[in-house]
């Protein structure tokens, strides 16, 4: 295996190829990992007490035969996972753990990496792709009154030709219009409709059902890295996994489908945006204030981003930005925080997830950095190799003397985050 | 900070000068009786790469019209790359304050070195004019701290 390969996969084991979402080979694969010792521990995502899909919990899994509790998708998530690797796991400097990641995820996890606040060398990066994760409380509220089923019926959740596809117990499928779904403030988490990475290619290795024909049970796995190469090749070896090479049209039907996500996402970003790109500036600024006059100052925000990476916060006191005790808090609060993550946000929409006042923040974080992104050539959370751009001066720049030359290179396009 | 002449608009500017070329330039520009507008307060920097985003930030929220950076040409930075980084700031906060929707034109930066005082007075003169021709900074009515008075 290297770099760029891609097959087919499926799980020897009859169990987890049955409980796998797709051909099981993510479990096999994670279950592997453990056995002959590559990682340490296993970060995966299951429902809490094995019943509540509404209530996504992670695990810190060393027991090989546990792995196969989070087998399965599961949709109505935030887990803040880059998030806590960082916090809870010591940034994964003690030990070598593998970690099951969405592109947002993996994206996070890359940019806390690059400010040394996780050891990415230690981690195994299990990719998914991903077109959406819906918020869990609403959810179930959208299932009672637009599906009209009882959320605990709920065995599977899908999205799928724009569609949000729901399969119950017993084998029903319910298919509705996922924009519909939206427009009724159901649906995706915000952010998710603006997301424009499904294929974490950034991981080791990305797994998905995208060029798996309907009906049958196999992964569609692409190799990432030589981390990721050597991975799969030693589990082949021991017969955990059966692959095949994916057939042409199979790569096509994912590059479609990739394709298309990707147009939706830059439709939903273009509708969402619409207004707050059309009015004045003055207008702009007057939303804003009004925004972040809701802001209650509970932090939740920052302390949910997993960029956010000053040691000792400028939103304390003692920074003399933001006085303590005031509610709501100097503006600075707030424009601080996009000073410092606006040109490394990865839009995983955790900080208004977190927000008690449901201040849209991951729309003003995106629009700032979409324009940002051209300007340095930069895509956050891409390549742990890369700098965030504001540190990222280069010598040459030394003998380029116009002032401007990223604002005019971020007029002369926008970069789409594919590779 | 200065009181308004009666009428016209006099934009307050903050000027966040490097120690080894704009801000011995205002000063060259200053013996040589060069005149500039004195709408600008400069504030001393060791180094344009000094700057936070932060300190252009605060000044905006405090009531500025305008905020003005001045660093050595690229190649000549004391610090080899500080303006480099600056330019990098400069370019990253421009964006921003657009996002949030302070007019990005209220924000300037120039390379001056310190035998241009010329430069450093014309630039002023145009950026002031510039910031006349805008009006009254969206911040402009707050004139203590935090407080907000009208
Ligand atoms: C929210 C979500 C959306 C997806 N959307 C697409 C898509 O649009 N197109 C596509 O091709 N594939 C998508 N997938 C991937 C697909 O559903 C399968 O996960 C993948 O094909 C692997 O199948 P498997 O049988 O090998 O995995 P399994 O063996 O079933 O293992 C699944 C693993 O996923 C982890 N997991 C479950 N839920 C989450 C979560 N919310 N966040 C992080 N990890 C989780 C579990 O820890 C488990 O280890 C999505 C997955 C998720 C979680
Ligand atoms: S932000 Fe993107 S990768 Fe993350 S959950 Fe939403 S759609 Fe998936
Ligand atoms: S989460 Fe919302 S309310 Fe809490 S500090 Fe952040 S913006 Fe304010
Ligand atoms: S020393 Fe003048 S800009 Fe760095």
């Amino acid at each position: 295996m290297v770099k760029g390969d891609m097959y087919l996969a499926q799980a020897s084991d009859e169990e987890i190829l049955k409980q796998g979402e797709s051909g099981g080979a993510v479990t096999a694969l994670l279950k592997f990992a453990l056995d002959s010792g590559v990682v340490d521990a296993v970060l995966g995502v299951k429902k809490r007490d094995g019943n509540n899909r509404y209530d996504a919990v992670l695990d810190l899994i060393t027991d090989p035969e546990k792995v196969i509790d989070c087998a399965g998708s599961l949709h109505c998530v935030s887990l803040n996972i880059a998030r806590n690797v960082k916090e809870y796991l010591g940034g994964a400097k003690q030990m070598k753990i593998a970690v099951l990641c969405k592109p947002c995820d993996a994206r996070a996890i890359i940019e806390i990496a690059k400010r040394k606040q996780i050891n990415r060398d230690n981690l195994l990066l299990i990719g998914l792709n991903c077109t959406g994760t819906l918020p869990p409380v609403v959810a179930k509220e959208m299932l009672i009154s637009e599906y009209e089923v009882d959320p605990n019926e709920v065995v599977m959740e899908d999205i799928e030709g724009g569609e949000l596809i729901v399969t119950l117990a017993d084998g029903t499928k319910i298919a509705k219009d996922l924009l519909e779904l939206e427009k009724k403030g159901y649906g995706r988490r915000d952010n998710c409709r603006r997301c424009n990475v499904s294929i974490p290619t950034l991981a080791d290795i990305a797994c998905g059902k995208w060029g798996v024909k309907e009906g049958e049970k196999k992964t569609f796995t692409e190799v990432c890295s030589d981390k990721g190469a050597e991975f799969i090749d030693n589990a082949i070896k021991t017969g955990v996994i059966k692959v095949e090479p994916p057939g042409e049209d199979a790569i096509e039907e994912r590059k479609r489908k990739d394709r298309e996500a990707i147009e939706l996402s830059n439709k939903c970003e273009a509708e969402d945006l619409k207004e707050l790109r059309e009015i004045s500036l003055d207008d702009r600024l007057a939303y804003w204030l009004h925004m972040f006059d809701r802001c209650i100052k509970c932090f939740s925000c920052r302390d949910a981003c997993p960029i956010c990476y000053c040691k000792k916060c400028f939103l304390e006191p003692d920074r003399g930005y933001v006085k303590g005790g005031e509610v709501p808090p100097d503006r600075m609060f707030h424009l601080t925080r996009l000073a410092h993550d606006g040109d490394s946000c990865v839009n995983c929409g955790q900080c208004q997830d977190a927000c008690p006042a449901e201040i849209p923040l991951t729309r003003l974080y995106l629009m700032l950095n979409i324009k940002l992104s051209p300007m340095f050539d930069y895509v956050s959370g891409m390549d742990v190799e890369q700098k965030p751009p504001l540190i990222a001066a280069k010598d040459e720049e030394a003998s380029i003397d116009d002032i401007d030359i990223f604002l005019v290179k971020g007029e002369a396009g926008e970069v789409v985050p594919q590779q | 900070m200065g009181e308004e002449v009666k009428g016209e608009f006099e934009p307050r500017i903050i000027g966040f000068t490097c120690n080894w070329c704009t801000y011995a330039a205002a000063d060259l520009a200053g013996t040589a009786r060069m005149k500039y507008p004195p709408n600008i307060r400069l504030i001393r920097q060791m180094c344009s790469g000094r700057v936070d985003p932060l300190f252009v930030l605060k000044v905006f929220l405090r009531g500025a019209d305008g905020v003005f950076i001045g660093g050595c040409h690229p190649g000549e930075c004391h610090y080899m790359t500080g303006n480099l980084s600056a330019r990098r700031r400069y370019s990253m906060m421009k964006k921003l304050l657009e996002s949030v929707g302070i007019d990005p034109k209220r924000l300037r930066m120039e390379w001056i070195s310190a035998s241009e005082g010329i430069k450093f007075s014309d630039t002023v003169k145009e950026f002031t004019a510039q910031i006349k021709g805008l009006g009254p900074g969206p911040f402009r009515h707050i004139e203590t701290e935090g407080k907000e008075q009208k």
